[in-house]
């Protein structure tokens, strides 16, 4: 019993450690933000390798996803007899919630594994300590860059994740399932407000594109200089980052229903 | 007296007191690297070596006395000046440390172009005349994983003398190279220490080569100086922990075993438990 009690004092405590550290950070990295502005080649390099190379990865996700969607939910609607809202339901669904969430935690899983294994293959290789003792400061040359582009690239993957989602719909809803084109357009056009639908989900994925890069190079610079050090820090990044992105989700949700 | 010291030594460790948790790894080391010229800090594995170049470098900071680097404090000081001494410096990594994304010709143009506004075909002349000098001209275009381990760390003190440094430091720079590569090695260091006039340090535990490359040496143990002076000297020295180091006899006041009870006392303790 005793055991079990300083186990979790011990958890609470790393985790507590962890999370200061994770602050710290992001403090630190915030005088470079600007600077990096200033040299947007290295941010363009960044949102081709994280954001550009996600793509093909998000237009399949967005469109499988947006199909299922459609298939699941024609059944309830048609037993109220408003299959023609199918296009709308999805939109909204997509919109606000799926096209953000899925398109993070997508993001997580390739960019952010990627991104936390090449920081700590860095780290372990020496090639931050040399570029730090070639008085080139790391944190401005190799972690800047890679958290704007991720901040740039979630909401972009997001909105083309939506799209694409929307579209999958559309072919299914009006190839498959007989759904009048008009209609479908039609309520979606309704239905989709700018504000409560659109501007909501923007801002829940750059809040999500700023916890996932943000994780990932934290847990790329802090991975221990080995194989298995390297490894961790890639599972931690997607762990951590998906909990914390469900999470968030959760709260802004409830910000966003509570003001209505 | 300070001044003239400054003048006369390039780097100067003043009373450095270092520890790390419960372990003391210097305690009131004191020693001058002459300026020029190329000077070896030898040691046994753990005496330190690599925490005094983590010292003079200022990626440590000592918990007592000061590191001087041409005069002025490397540590602790603002992050600006750190890098401005960082920019008087250049360190061979023992593994090289290129940045694997990076081309020959682009690990050795990067600090150029971070820290110059040079037109790129200035940097384009520095680089080959920096390759040509550690005879790596033609291989410009090659990625790092092309190159073998001699090569790496010919591109590596390319790269580190494309700043035109005051201070030089090799980490370790003939371990795992064959006897070709660990000549050029040799001779690069010698050479570029002698015609471009900069100082280097060179932290190794390989006596025979230290002999053939350095003009002072200086052997690290119990977190002080046990000796210094020229290879030679080092050689005919009396005391019993530099000729220990210095023949690689493998007992001695270094000892074989690792200190604690005796054979017999842990085989009885032992069958007691």
């Amino acid at each position: 019993m005793n055991l079990t009690i300083r186990d979790c004092l011990h958890g609470f405590r790393g985790f507590a450690a962890t999370f200061g550290s994770f602050q710290l950070f992001s403090i630190r990295l915030l005088p470079y933000i600007p600077r990096i502005f200033a040299r947007p080649l290295l941010i363009t390099e960044q949102l081709y390798t994280i954001g550009a190379l996600s793509l093909v990865l998000i237009m399949f996700g967005g469109l499988f996803v947006g199909m299922v969607l459609v298939l699941q939910s024609f059944t309830t609607l048609a037993e109220f007899g408003s299959t023609d809202s199918v296009g709308a339901f999805a939109s909204q669904a997509l919109v606000r919630e799926l096209g953000p969430v899925v398109a993070a935690l997508l993001f997580a899983g390739r960019a952010g594994s990627s991104v936390a294994s090449e920081v700590g293959l860095m780290r372990a290789t020496d090639q931050i300590a040399a570029m730090e003792l070639m008085a080139v400061d790391p944190m401005e040359r190799i972690i800047a860059p890679r958290v704007i582009a991720g901040v740039i690239s979630v909401p972009l993957l997001a909105a083309i994740f939506s799209a694409m989602g929307i579209f999958g719909g559309y072919l299914v809803a009006t190839q498959v399932l007989g759904v009048d084109t008009g209609a479908f357009w039609g309520h979606i056009n309704v239905r989709v407000e700018l504000g409560q639908d659109v501007v909501n989900g923007f801002m829940k994925s750059v809040v999500f594109g700023i916890s996932a890069s943000l994780m990932a190079v934290f847990e790329g610079y802090h991975a221990q200089p080995t194989a298995a050090g390297i490894s961790n820090a890639a599972t931690r990044t997607v762990v951590i980052t998906s909990v914390w992105i469900l999470l968030l989700d959760f709260i802004m949700t409830g910000l966003t229903m509570a003001k209505v | 007296m300070l001044a003239r010291n400054a003048i006369a030594n390039l780097v100067e460790v003043d009373d450095v007191h270092f520890s790390r948790g419960e372990r003391k790894i210097f305690s009131g080391l004191d020693m001058q690297i002459p300026r020029g010229q190329v000077t070896a800090v030898l040691g046994p594995s753990g005496a330190g070596k690599t925490t005094l170049l983590n010292l003079i470098t200022g990626q440590l900071t000592p918990d007592k006395g000061a590191v001087l680097f041409d005069g002025r404090v490397v540590c602790p000081c603002s992050h600006d000046r750190l890098y401005a001494i960082r920019r008087q410096m250049g360190v061979l990594f023992q593994q090289g440390a290129l940045l694997t994304h990076l081309s020959v010709f682009g690990n050795v143009a990067f600090p150029l172009r971070e820290h110059t506004k040079l037109p790129e075909e200035l940097i384009r002349q520095i680089v080959l005349m920096k390759l040509h000098a550690v005879g790596l001209r033609t291989a410009w275009k090659l990625m790092p994983s092309q190159l073998s381990g001699g090569m790496v760390r010919r591109v590596a003190l390319a790269r580190a003398l494309v700043m035109d440094p005051k201070l030089i430091i090799y980490d370790e720079p003939f371990a795992g190279l064959d006897p070709i590569s660990m000549g050029v090695i040799v001779r690069l260091i010698r050479q570029t220490n002698d015609t471009l006039g900069i100082t280097s340090i060179v932290v190794t535990h390989d006596v025979e080569e230290t002999g053939r490359l350095a003009d002072w040496s200086i052997l690290l143990a119990g977190g002080k100086v046990a000796a210094s002076g020229t290879p030679d000297e080092l050689r005919r020295a009396k005391s019993d922990l530099v000729r220990q180091f210095m023949l690689g006899s493998s007992d001695g006041p270094v000892p074989f075993h690792r200190p604690g009870p005796s054979y017999a006392e842990q085989l009885l303790s032992m069958a007691h438990a």
